[in-house]
């Protein structure tokens, strides 16, 4: 797979299991879509091999050469998804929930009816047409980090905002419990309800959201992968502010025109500056003035119990390096401390009571310096987890070593009442 | 539906161009760009002209790929999609459009909100039509001048959709009328479609207009020329409509039959 240059190329494919008949493919290259796409042969190879193993009973998972991972997963006995990437610091972890996001992403839009029971494939590869920009905005650049991370992309709203009021107040107006306030596809507040959907669809609806394109208002069918697979539900947005959407998860009614402008100024006109306040929270996730030491560039908490994630790369962002570089730093650095360091995260695989009370009480920590090995020079890289809160930082080469820790302990100190 | 009025007989054609016009149209622009509205949010004038808004819900339909998607991102100022993607699900998307009145010189903000929805949810769902339906203020059937089938299939729609709609507008929106050279829909069959159905025609080109100095960015006034005849035209008819049902004018079917 050799490709020239230094930019990362993503290719993402999907066959019918059963008969190997390529359903889609998308490609990235460094970030973005990109049109380029594999010969027929080299697909039918990829696909080869794995149903090889499968009908020797052994199960391909994944490969490695020089420069390109290759992953595998079939879901249902039905659809194969297969993933080849060369971009820098890839991983197994990285493109194994790549590839659930994207057969959750297939259920959402589709369900899972069509994709287990294919009658007719040339529908099914129309309809799948639907989730191209979805699964687009996996394979790119994105500012959130639920694909990775598995956990809903939050943000921090200023204080004394009463959303929580009006939105419980609007669901109930409009005849549902679901109902959350979303900015740029980062939730600021959801009803009860709405948090306790499963997971894939906590992490994708939202990110659905930010990933389309800006209408006023919308009546979305959607299919919930883990709650509701083979039953449609209707996913109502609302455009409260460019950027700002209402969204309703509900059956049959309420009907999109009884949510009208007079029903919305009702409950949300009265907090207008306070949702105005909450438009920089797209990339910044925390409130202005939120006190950070500038040493930090980037910041990823996880709160790995309530499956929720708060990812900036704002502060400081007059330095080096580039906002796309940090994420990626951080990105990388996750997977890193998750597949090789720390513990496997509740709901990844069994585990018993006792491993969570004993992990409460141990704080652990890592720390990684990327880049040249010269001393004073390359970003720092420090992660530490406390309960159910991971921490990880990205800080500037000037911040001393010695201090990574403290540095860790009392921002996450700082961060842990509001998260 | 009343007779439809006169082209330019209720709203002043190219107001927007004036001074006054040109001033006006800056609140829905933002740095030479069109500005997009929340819902929570409506253009803002000074205090002087503050000017009554007439909100208009507007129903979209037209066979897949005929280009109703287009067509609402044309008017609202945003990219149109350059392959087709059906529709998921109901759309709806906000346009407010300033327009002077002939009779009164008065100027009024029309708010046209506009909802379209792909064709196989239509199908699939059956909430969906009936809630684009209701309440609607005005339909636009959008045919194709590239696609004959949609064209014929006008007469249809016609009666599927808007059958049991009286007194609600309806426009019949011939697309992609850049593309005239390749027609599948001569001048002649529209002549004799307009002599049946008597229904105001409307011919629009959902193109990407000019863009500004950075190369990217859609240039807001530019895009706004493209579309204007088009808003004004809809300004016009659903006014019309509003007056005639609120019995300020005699509805001319009735006086002048023929
Ligand atoms: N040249 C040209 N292409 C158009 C026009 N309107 C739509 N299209 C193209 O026709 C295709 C279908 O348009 P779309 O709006 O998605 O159709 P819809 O299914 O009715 O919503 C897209 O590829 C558009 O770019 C037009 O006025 N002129
Ligand atoms: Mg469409």
């Amino acid at each position: 797979m050799g490709e020239e240059g230094t930019e990362g190329t993503v290719h993402l494919l999907c066959l019918a299991a059963s008969s190997g008949v390529p359903l889609f493919c998308r490609s990235s290259r460094g970030g973005a879509p990109a049109r380029q796409q594999l010969p027929f042969s080299v697909i039918g190879s990829l696909n080869g091999v794995h149903m090889f193993g499968q009908n020797l009973e052994v199960q391909l998972s994944s490969a490695r050469t020089e420069d390109t991972t290759v992953v595998w997963k079939s879901f249902h006995d039905s659809i194969t998804l297969i993933v080849l990437s060369s971009e820098e610091g890839t991983s197994e972890l990285r493109l194994e929930r790549l590839l659930q996001m994207v057969f959750g992403a297939m259920v959402l839009l589709v369900g899972l009816e069509e994709l287990t029971n294919i009658s007719n494939v040339e529908r099914l590869k129309k309809e799948l047409r639907a989730c191209y920009r979805l699964i687009d905005s996996f394979l790119g650049d994105s500012e959130l980090i639920g694909d990775l991370t598995q956990c809903v992309d939050c943000v921090v709203p200023p204080e004394g905002s009463l959303f929580q009021e009006s939105l419980s107040g609007f669901a109930e107006a409009a005849g549902t419990a679901f109902a959350s306030l979303l900015v740029s596809g980062r939730v600021v507040t959801a009803t009860e309800s709405w948090w306790r959907l499963g997971t894939p669809e906590a992490v994708l609806l939202p990110w659905l959201v930010g990933s389309l394109p800006p209408q006023a208002a919308r009546d979305y069918p959607v299919y919930l992968p883990h709650g509701s697979p083979t039953v449609p539900h209707r996913l109502l947005t609302l455009t409260l502010l460019p950027g700002l959407e209402l969204c309703l998860l509900c059956g049959p009614r309420p009907p999109l025109s009884q949510l009208d402008p007079q029903l919305l100024d009702r409950w949300w006109q009265p907090s207008l500056d306070s949702l105005r306040a909450c438009l920089p929270l797209g990339p910044r996730a925390l409130p202005a003035g939120f006190p950070l030491h500038p040493d930090i560039l980037g910041l990823l908490l996880l709160h790995l119990e309530l499956k929720r994630c708060l990812f900036t790369v704002e502060p400081s962002g007059d330095k080096d390096p580039s906002p796309e570089q940090r994420r990626c730093l951080l990105r990388s650095f996750y997977t890193l401390v998750t597949a090789m360091h720390f513990p496997p995260e509740p709901g990844q695989q069994e585990e018993k009571v006792e491993d969570t009370a004993q992990r409460a009480q141990v704080p652990r920590a890592c720390y990684l310096v990327s880049g040249t090995e010269e001393p004073g020079t390359g970003w720092r890289l420090v992660a530490l987890q406390l309960g159910p809160r991971r921490l990880l930082l990205l800080l500037s080469a000037q911040s001393p070593c010695h201090g990574l820790r403290s540095l860790a302990t009392r921002t996450l100190q700082a961060l842990t009442p509001l998260f | 539906m009343a007779r439809p009025p006169a082209p330019g007989s209720v709203i002043v054609p190219d107001w927007h161009e004036s001074a006054e016009g040109k001033e006006c149209l800056t609140c829905i622009l933002r740095k030479n760009r069109r500005r997009v509205f929340g819902l929570l949010e409506r253009p803002v004038l000074p205090p002087a002209v503050a000017i009554d808004t007439a909100s208009y819900k507007i129903f979209v339909s037209g066979k897949s790929g005929v280009g109703k998607t287009a067509l609402v991102a044309k008017l609202a100022g945003l990219e149109v999609p350059v392959a087709h993607h059906e529709t998921t699900g109901i759309q709806t998307t906000v346009v407010f459009w300033p327009a002077k009145l002939q009779v009164s010189e008065r100027v009024v903000m029309f708010r046209f909100e506009f909802w379209d929805c792909g064709e196989s949810a239509l199908k699939k769902f059956d909430h969906m039509l009936p809630a684009c339906k209701e309440k609607t203020d005005a339909f636009l059937f959008l045919f194709s001048f590239t696609d004959r089938a949609s064209f014929e299939d006008l007469p249809g729609q016609l009666t599927r959709i808007a059958g049991e709609a009286p007194g609600v507008v309806r426009i019949v929106v011939g697309s992609k009328f850049d593309q005239y050279m390749h027609t599948d829909v001569p001048e002649r069959d529209l002549t004799a479609f307009r002599q049946t159905w008597e229904l105001p025609l409307l011919r629009v080109k959902s193109v990407p207009g000019r863009r500004l100095a950075d190369g990217r960015t859609l240039d807001g006034r530019a895009g706004l020329a493209d579309i204007a005849h088009v808003l004004n035209a809809l300004a016009e008819h659903l006014w019309h409509q509003d007056q005639v049902a609120a019995g300020l004018i005699p509805n001319p079917a009735e006086n002048a039959p023929g």
